[in-house]
């Protein structure tokens, strides 16, 4: 990658008389300078270079944990129940390899943002980072992430026991991507490795629904009449909490997952040029429902909504039923965690017209600072912390759901005594979960969009139109 | 001290403020250097591309959109923060005890970080579980961030944290006012509107307008609340520009373009803090009393 230098010719600022007056005039714009130069980072910060050594063809010899004694490294994170159910692991870790982890946290609302600024900084303060797979097509086209691939087919430098076929296929595949227009997620680097993953699926009050001889809806049509019929706002109930703030988290999960099963797509591809189908017919017919069901049976501020207020809302006993993430449900079922606890079930959701449970995924992986001086010890962090041994551990606190095989057959399945059609769900829906968007590198900007045209729709604009118009918009952004 | 020593003194004594304004302007110069190249993530090698960015900007609806809304909360805020600090200076303007408790305690708003109100008012404004709808009776269906009420509930947030540094600005400027005037008025029996309107209010006048001029150029640049409370939605209600400089910045890397958003918005409050302290001018010169 080309680093970033300043023009050697000098900024000339023709003379003025300066008055008191004119520097307190002054001071009013210049309150705004550092927010400008704010917009602009990777003003040569250290690290990233073209080219920069991977480092895995340095190691040699036979793999040993113990090979960076003495060494410390730096990791950003999120607080997230996969963070909290390491936290107390980290210090094995230590004795496992002799290596210092230090671990930042940043609200999950701020972290992108702040892994953004430091990822284009180039300044490699973080070693290793907890990303979602859709921010490598973000991160991996500048150079800022690290291809893990030769560390893992590096028999010096990854332990003979770590077995990355163990990770799910489908999970493996959603990490790798080879950056090209057109291409299909499974191609190029792996790019960051899975850690946790989430399927997309409904959380429900059981003991309400048992109450009162609910039967699970299998068709869309039904779910929307069943969470209206329990939707009651003089009680301060609804009948389903999903995300409907003004951020592309807003798509990905119970939308994205019910668009798809309805048989709508985000991108039709011809070769590598792109062109949006958010305006279909059957995407605006599902995109119609959606918000009325947001209205109608959601939470009214509904474009306030993230993922903790939908969860919160179905722990108080405000909410019904939740279309998000299983691992953001599964903690409230945690004796003690909220005030529902061991009164909510899982199930997938209602089925697409054809039966299909196509599941939207969301993976947390831990990946490499392209910028990182100490990849070494970086690697043997991740393939610790994504490893047989801890992830086993993890699994004992809130840790859903393992991506690893050997680990959700094993010590997770015993954790789901306590946890109705959690895992019944999994199975019902893994082998259709994927990503189900089309991988590019403008993601995060045209799925704002997407969210900000649900939020105007949801305010009264006409679905058909202002689909037309992200469309048409989405297209020009994705193919420029 | 010898002579040298004594000459230099004024020398170093100014050095880190000659540094902090190097340090400054070398980040703005910077920042506006970017504003004609193509610099985001995804083309990390930027070319020069004229005034492409601005046209692109200049050109984007939303770009003006923001604007409006932008100068729709800077005067809406500005206006009902000085209106309600004028009046509560004037109520405070006692020295009673419960003034006294009372001025010691509207400070309390202004120890917040906005972004940290912008998180409890998110809280209060909950339909669901906020403590508004509960006190005011309104249920689970009033939505207080929905499409028509967003940008008047963060206006609201906005006059909530800053209402008392206007209070407490204009509070200090009535009590350094001469009494002699007043007193005068009082031995001619003149009621207390008429020397609020003839005598207090034009002495008042730069104290008010030093409280205008903050605010408003405060206001333009708002962020932090807004950014917490509805991320500029619901759609583009609340976007204001610095929250679409952060949307093309952070979010969709494109530096470029985010910087000619920061710049643009540097110019508007340049433009608009130099009209403000000219106009502050011939406020100090009429309270002064050399004409106006």
């Amino acid at each position: 990658m080309n680093e970033f230098t300043r023009s050697e010719s000098g900024l000339h600022v023709p003379k003025k008389k300066v008055t008191r007056r004119s520097v307190l005039a002054a001071m009013g714009g210049a309150a705004t300078v550092p927010m400008l130069y704010g917009c602009g980072v990777g003003t040569g910060g250290g690290g990233g270079e073209e080219g920069s050594a991977n480092g895995a063809g340095e190691v040699t010899g036979s793999f040993d944990w113990k090979a960076l004694q003495g060494e410390s490294i730096k990791i950003l994170q999120t607080p997230h129940p996969y963070q909290q159910a390491f936290q107390p692991l980290l210090k094995e870790f230590t004795e496992l390899t002799g290596i210092e982890v230090q671990a930042d946290l940043v609200a999950e609302a701020d972290y992108f943002t702040k892994l953004n600024t430091e990822l284009a900084g180039k300044t490699g303060a973080h070693d290793v980072f907890m990303t979602g797979a859709y921010f490598i097509w973000q991160y991996g086209p500048p150079g800022w992430m690290e291809d893990l691939t030769p560390w893992i087919e590096n028999s010096a430098a990854t332990n003979p026991d770590y077995d990355f076929e163990d990770i799910y296929e489908g999970l493996r595949t959603s990490t790798r991507w080879d950056f090209e227009k057109g291409s299909e997620l499974g191609t190029g680097g792996q790019w960051a490795i899975p850690w946790g993953f989430e399927t997309n699926v409904v959380a429900y009050n059981k003991k309400e629904f048992d109450a009162r001889g609910i039967a699970l809806p299998d068709t869309f049509d039904d779910f929307i009449q069943l969470a209206t019929d329990l939707t009651d706002r003089s009680q301060n109930r609804y009948g389903v909490a999903f995300r409907g703030s003004k951020s592309w988290a807003t798509i990905h999960p119970g939308f994205m997952t019910q668009f798809t099963r309805e048989g709508a797509k985000d991108y039709t591809a011809e070769g590598t040029t792109y062109t949006a189908a958010m305006n279909s017919e059957k995407a605006v017919d599902f995109t119609k429902k959606w918000v009325d069901l947001a209205r109608n049976a959601g939470p009214t501020s509904w474009t306030t909504y993230d993922y903790p207020q939908c969860t919160g809302d179905l722990g108080n006993g405000n909410a019904m039923m939740v279309y998000d993430a299983d691992s953001a449900t599964y903690p409230k079922q945690k004796a003690g965690a909220s005030a529902q606890a061991g009164n909510l079930a899982w199930y997938p959701g209602p089925a697409g017209p054809d039966g299909s449970y196509a599941t939207n995924l969301w993976t947390w992986s831990l990946a490499m600072n392209a910028a990182s001086k100490k990849k070494q010890a970086a690697w043997m962090f991740i393939q610790w912390a994504t490893g047989k041994d801890a992830m086993n551990k993890a699994t004992a606190s809130t840790f859903a759901d393992p991506v690893r095989a050997s680990v959700f057959d094993g010590s997770f399945k015993q954790t789901l005594g306590g946890f109705p059609g959690y895992l019944e769900t999994f199975e019902k829906v893994i082998d259709s979960t994927k990503i189900q968007f089309t991988p590019q590198t403008k993601f995060f900007e045209t799925t704002e969009d997407w969210a900000v045209a649900l939020q105007d729709i949801y305010s009264g604009a006409d679905a058909k139109s202002r689909l037309d118009e992200l469309a048409e918009a989405n297209t020009t952004k994705i193919n420029a | 001290m010898p002579a040298w020593r004594r000459r230099l003194r004024p020398y170093l004594l100014s050095v880190p403020a000659v540094l902090l304004i190097i340090g400054i302007l070398y980040a703005f110069f910077y920042g506006v250097y970017y504003t004609v190249l193509d610099y985001a993530a995804t083309n990390p090698s930027p070319q020069f591309v004229g005034l492409d960015n601005y046209r692109s900007v200049l050109g984007d609806q939303l770009f003006w959109r923001s604007a409006g809304t932008t100068l729709l909360y800077a005067v809406a805020a500005t206006g009902l923060e000085t209106v309600l600090g004028v009046a509560i200076a004037l109520l405070l303007n006692r020295s009673t005890l419960i003034g006294k408790t009372f001025e010691r305690l509207l400070i309390l708003p202004l120890m917040i970080a906005p972004v940290i109100a912008g998180v409890i008012w998110k809280l209060m404004f909950n339909p669901q579980f906020g403590v508004l709808n509960h006190v005011l009776g309104l249920g689970s269906t009033f939505d207080w961030l929905s499409k028509d009420r967003a940008l008047a509930s963060t206006i609201l947030v906005d006059v909530w944290i800053y209402t008392p540094f206007v209070a407490i600005l204009v509070l200090a400027g009535i009590r350094s006012l001469p009494k002699e005037p007043f007193e005068a008025s009082d031995v001619d029996g003149a009621s207390w509107f008429y020397m609020f309107r003839r005598l207090m209010l034009p002495m008042m006048w730069p104290y008010i307008l030093v409280a205008v001029i903050f605010r408003f150029m405060d206001c333009l640049k708002v962020f932090d609340a807004v950014y917490v409370l509805t991320a500029g939605g619901p759609g583009v209600t609340t976007t204001t520009l610095q929250i679409g400089a952060f949307e093309d910045s952070i979010t969709n890397l494109n530096y470029s373009r985010g910087s000619t958003y920061m710049f643009l918005l540097w110019i508007i409050v340049f433009i608009t803090a130099r009209y403000l302290v000219s106009v502050l001018g011939k406020a100090q010169r009429r309270a002064a009393g050399s004409g106006a």
